[in-house]
């Protein structure tokens, strides 16, 4: 797939170079998922300050926040950001672990508005705690609900729920 | 009554509003022993108000008639469609993304069942492609007809004229996709490498005859509105969505084209035989509730236009890839992949993590109303609250897709 940015036309690899290269030694494992999708690893500590410089890039800018998905794979969890460019086309996914033990990483609505309700959902049903998040409250289950159902430890037991 | 019968259910949203208005007051100044504001009221619409298309709730802050503060809260439809496919294989799953946008189920099928295919690497038939677009398309229509045909209903000088008409139409789409699948919105009629039937005898004869009075049908629909001066004065310049709105709360579908931004996955992320078809992109110019109805409007014609060159090149052959029989067990390999297509609302997509066993480990919707829904606090606020109803009407919310 072509993107043409200006005059000058890269492939998807290229654009994959030029990301990995403007983020060397915090994206890790950048890797290109046809037709048109970059996947990269970040570290928790980082995300802020990465996703502020990915939303303010000059010309390849990933402006967009499609969606926040949260996954539970036992060990750990993990919060995958996908990210949308209007400029290139291109989508780019973040998958930032979070250890269980303390499962927080930093808010990032104030950067993209559109992570305001992904983040309450990843909280309501997986439990990840999103830090500086103005409003965490739960959105899809009841305010008295407890526990995180999309866990893959969750036990549902009725008498968490009093209101049924 | 005695204090026994009292439940004193936790509601968030409504505390909310109520310390936002307290918080907002200036000591003493017009406001009562609690704080609030004498002239400010809070209203709860919904969730059984008819103007929000099924159980979405709105807490309006409202100052005279003005909006000053909207707080949605939604989770009333939720059925937990995530969880149910960690339990489920993925052959069994299909019937549910029928029920997320119960209005565009064969968009919605087609979303999953184009995610497991790529997950698994299975390419339908090319028949089965073209009827697949088919019905998405029909689907569509019946989609934006149940979108303007509630949302005009929701502006009242019409009364409920135009329901009536549009659901009248509506319903011939609903036979033609019923002759094929099976049934009329919930159909189950998507499979791993094709569809579960082929057409039936002349069905192609009678889709032809639908798409060729459905230019007048259109015609009478725009007759009857857009010579309304009620109508126009109620839509025009009114809840303006920006281009920057559309990119900071990722907006897309008609809503995001409304407001020109030329963002469609038919186009920009081409998938099944669009990229060879000839159809344009509806672009409106100010993002208001007029543009919202008349993106619409004329993505019905161009539906149409596709369904007519997919019916010129309906190939002969297979609807099903391999056997007769869709595969009932598939173990794609390990692994994780989003894909997403144009759904009447917008992108609507699945993210489908795989650890190779016959169920999906973890299922993601991307919901398009979900994400729309975001802009309203922003988007209703400084409106009348009669012109919040209209604004809201035009966003057409499926409330099915929005909880999942």
């Amino acid at each position: 797939m072509g993107i043409e940015i200006g005059s000058v036309k890269l492939s998807m690899d290229e654009l994959a170079t030029r990301v990995a290269q403007e983020f060397a030694g915090e994206l890790t494992n950048v890797s290109v998922q046809e037709p048109d999708t970059i996947v990269a690893r970040l570290e928790r500590s980082e995300l802020r300050q990465v996703a502020r410089r990915l939303h303010d890039l000059a010309e390849i800018a990933y402006d967009s926040l499609n969606w926040i998905a949260a996954v539970d794979y036992r060990t750990h969890l993990e919060s995958v950001y996908h990210l949308y460019s209007y400029a290139t086309n291109t989508y780019l996914e973040l998958h930032v672990e979070v250890p269980r033990a303390k499962a927080a990483v930093e808010t990032v609505c104030d950067i993209w508005p559109a992570a305001d309700w992904h983040e309450r959902e990843a909280w309501d049903l997986m439990g990840i705690r999103y830090e500086g998040h103005p409003d965490l409250r739960r959105i899809l289950l009841k305010d008295d609900w407890i526990g995180h159902p999309l866990r893959k430890d969750y036990v549902d037991l009725a008498e968490n729920h009093p209101h049924v | 009554m005695s204090d026994e019968f009292v439940t004193t259910v936790p509601d968030a949203a409504l505390e909310l509003a109520l310390s936002r208005i307290a918080s907002s007051t200036a000591a003493g100044e017009g406001s009562d022993m609690q704080g609030l504001r004498l002239d400010e009221v809070v209203v709860n619409m919904g969730p059984q108000h008819p103007s929000t298309h099924g159980v979405l709730r709105l807490v309006v802050t409202l100052d005279g008639e003005m909006v000053k503060d909207v707080i949605p809260v939604i989770g009333y439809l939720h059925r937990c469609k995530e969880k149910l496919a960690e339990k489920r294989t993925y052959y069994q799953y299909i019937p549910i993304p029928d029920r997320t946008e119960y209005v565009a189920g064969m968009n919605c099928e087609w979303g999953y069942v184009m995610t497991v295919e790529k997950l698994a690497g299975i390419r339908p038939t090319r028949r089965a492609e073209v009827i697949r677009v088919i019905m998405a398309e029909l689907n569509r229509i019946a989609s934006h007809l149940v979108a303007v045909g509630t949302f005009t209903a929701d502006l009242a000088p019409l009364g409920t004229a135009m329901v009536f008409y549009m659901f009248r139409d509506r319903e011939q789409i609903l036979d033609l996709l019923e002759s094929a699948s099976g049934a009329r919105m919930m159909f189950n009629y998507f499979r791993f490498g094709g569809v579960r039937y082929d057409l039936p005898d002349g069905w192609v004869e009678k889709c032809r005859e639908f798409l060729d009075g459905f230019p007048k049908m259109v015609q009478e629909y725009e007759s009857l509105v857009e010579t309304n001066a009620i109508f126009l004065q109620r839509c025009l310049g009114k809840g303006v969505i920006s281009q920057q709105d559309v990119v900071d709360y990722a907006i897309t579908g008609p809503n995001a084209r409304a407001s020109g931004v030329a963002h469609d996955l038919r186009r920009t992320r081409p998938y099944s035989v669009y990229p060879e078809l000839d159809f344009d992109l509806c672009l409106g110019q100010h993002g208001d509730v007029y543009d919202r109805y008349k993106v619409r409007i004329e993505e019905m014609k161009q539906s149409r236009a596709i369904i007519l060159q997919c019916l010129d090149m309906l190939p002969k052959g297979p609807v099903q890839v391999g056997s007769l029989k869709p595969p009932y067990v598939i173990t794609p390999p390990p692994g994780a992949v989003y894909t997403a297509q144009e759904n009447p609302r917008g992108e609507y997509g699945t993210y489908i993590v795989s650890d190779g066993s016959r169920y999906p480990y973890r299922l993601k919707y991307r919901d398009p109303c979900f994400i729309n829904l975001q802009i309203f606090p922003k988007l209703l606020s400084g409106n009348k609250i009669a012109d919040a109803v209209a604004i809201s009407g035009s966003m057409d919310l499926v409330l099915g897709g929005i909880d999942r």
